[in-house]
């Protein structure tokens, strides 16, 4: 199962630039970020090229981090595609606890990056519907 | 004038008779709690001659209250008790103090003494802004303003809106409130378009549970147009009513025919000369389920020099300079920085890293705790850790009753601990 990053991160100007930093001074490859804020704190969702490297380096940083399972996949850039998408998995009664999406060649294709409450049973679905889902190898190589 | 005119007014001689007489009946009695029973054994002290000779005792303090909880002070079969009070929490046992109906008795006969000082008669309408329940404030005012026979509005803590529609429509004459929401409420009385000193009927507050300053006690007195008198107690001696202010607003007479009072040097426990700072220590005379010897009440404070024109013969103390420990007063509730730290060490999620700090947010106090999230408890997503800030409060507020402010923040941002490092960071005055 593919992983992203989960940080800890407190709601103040330069606040990310502790996390950034890492990732510039290491070569880190950030593919796509979102942030969701709770007020004083939030947290940053980011899926990049090397995440147990990246993990590692922000956890020896004092960060408070986790790794968790994504499922990626790829859509048509087109419109009504995320819904197909989202049917899919709403008939298999899968739940999204979080989600980003990211363009990969405009007008072709887009990645679609899942926090769901199965995985297993998502990526079922998501095959099932026609839809690409990647491998590990090919969510860090994107 | 006078409540109790003979007590109040008692001969200084005569005075010291009464409580040699009262000390050593409350040797007597305090030497059936099976703590006081042993320590007294142990010491060969059993009747006095002098009231000096009380040095002999050793001094009791809240530690020997937990320690020997829930009734190794107590003095009396239990049937005999009919009520007791406690502090905040079970972190390492809370102070609990007992009362027989003849404690009861005479704590409400002292708050009407105090009452009655101020110029409370029957007749009047006393609203109690202050919490009922295990904290003494509420029920102490409670019954002594029932005693002295005014009619008495058992409001409770809070509520603006209730409070003015209760002192609007019952022609409140006077409120026994915390000095901080005195403040808080006339802004809402502002809002509301209302003048105190036109619109309302008060006379008299009595103001206790927190410190204050003078030029407070003077602002609230400007406001509302009332006289505010300061009120001292705390619950180990039974509760409001120890001290209080006559119509001269210059210190408080110690009630000297219920309590013995000596001051001393916190740091050496020696005794200090009248009208020198250092720590109050009460002992109790007339208490009958737990009396308590030497009781170090770590209130700050010295003995006022002169007789005081009202004719009192009591001794007054000054206003309270603060604490020999590290006690906050948070609206009126005794918090220890202890019961915070136990309740936090007590959840897995977070660590050991913490700062408190105290502040003011529109007159009343607030707490603020500062905590870093650990990385080891961390899952990684947003619900989970509002639900967790949600627990550290919700455990907060069992143990301490009062609402704490949480700020989940990163590890690594807070001051580290070096040995005893300071957390707590009370920055009420500096704001």
């Amino acid at each position: 199962m593919a992983k992203h990053l989960s940080i800890f991160v407190e709601n103040r100007p330069g606040k990310l630039d502790g996390i950034t930093g890492v990732f510039a001074q290491n070569a880190i490859d950030i593919r796509a970020f979102s942030i969701a804020s709770a007020g004083e704190f939030g947290i940053l969702k980011t899926l990049v090229n090397a995440p147990d490297k990246a993990y590692a380096l922000l956890k020896a940083g004092g960060h408070t981090v986790s790794l968790r399972d994504i499922v990626v996949a790829i859509v048509d850039d087109a419109p009504g595609s995320l819904r197909r998408l989202l049917t899919a998995l709403g008939q298999a009664g899968v739940n999204i606890d979080d989600s980003y999406g990211f363009l990969l060649e405009k007008g072709k294709s887009a990645a679609v990056a899942l926090e769901v409450d199965a995985p297993a049973k998502a990526e079922a679905a998501l095959r099932q519907g026609g839809f690409t889902v990647l491998s590990d190898a090919e969510v860090y190589a994107l | 004038m006078f409540w109790d005119k003979r007590f109040e007014t008692m001969d200084r001689q005569e005075l010291r008779r009464h409580q040699l007489e009262h000390l050593n009946i409350t040797l007597k009695e305090a030497a059936k709690s099976p703590r006081y029973g042993q320590l007294l054994k142990e010491r060969g002290v059993s009747e006095l001659k002098s009231l000096d000779e009380i040095q002999r005792l050793p001094f009791t303090g809240k530690q020997d209250l937990r320690d020997h909880f829930p009734y190794g002070f107590l003095s009396v079969p239990l049937d005999k008790v009919v009520r007791m009070h406690s502090s905040s929490g079970t972190t390492g046992n809370p102070t609990v103090v007992f009362h027989t109906k003849g404690d009861l008795d005479n704590w409400a006969g002292l708050v009407a003494r105090n009452m009655y000082m101020s110029g409370l008669r029957p007749g009047d309408v006393f609203q109690n802004i202050m919490g009922y329940g295990l904290f003494t404030g509420g029920l102490g005012f409670h019954y002594g303003s029932e005693k002295l026979g005014a009619m008495t509005i058992p409001a409770g803590a809070g509520n603006s809106k209730r409070q003015l529609w209760f002192m609007r429509q019952f022609k409140t004459t006077a409120a026994h409130i915390l000095p901080s929401y005195a403040l808080k409420l006339s802004t809402y009385l502002a809002e509301e378009g209302l003048d105190p000193r036109k619109d309302l009927h008060l006379k008299y507050f009595y103001i206790g549970a927190e410190p204050h300053t003078e030029a407070m006690r003077q602002e609230i007195e400007r406001i509302y147009g009332v006289k505010a008198f300061n009120s001292y107690g705390l619950s180990e001696m039974c509760g409001p009513g120890v001290a209080f202010e006559c119509l001269e607003q210059n210190g408080m007479h110690l009630w000297e025919d219920h309590y013995l009072m000596e001051i001393i040097d916190p740091k050496t426990g020696e005794l200090l000369p009248d009208g020198q700072e250092g720590e109050l220590v009460l002992t109790s005379l007339r208490r009958e389920a737990m009396p308590l010897l030497r009781y170090r009440t770590r209130d700050l404070t010295s003995i006022l020099a002169g007789d005081c024109p009202c004719g009192r013969t009591h001794r007054r103390i000054a206003r309270f300079k603060g604490r020999s420990d590290d006690m906050l007063i948070i609206n009126g509730v005794n918090i220890f920085p202890m019961q915070i730290e136990a309740t936090i060490l007590a959840m897995p999620e977070v660590g050991n890293h913490y700062v408190i700090e105290v502040l003011k947010e529109n007159f009343l106090d607030r707490i603020h705790l500062k905590i870093e999230v650990r990385e080891a408890a961390f899952s990684g997503t947003l619900p989970a850790l509002e639900s967790l800030k949600e627990r550290i409060a919700a455990a907060l507020n069992t143990e301490l009753g009062v609402h704490v402010k949480v700020h989940l923040v990163e590890p690594g941002t807070l001051p580290t601990a070096e040995g005893k490092a300071v957390r707590v960071f009370d920055k009420r005055n500096q704001q």
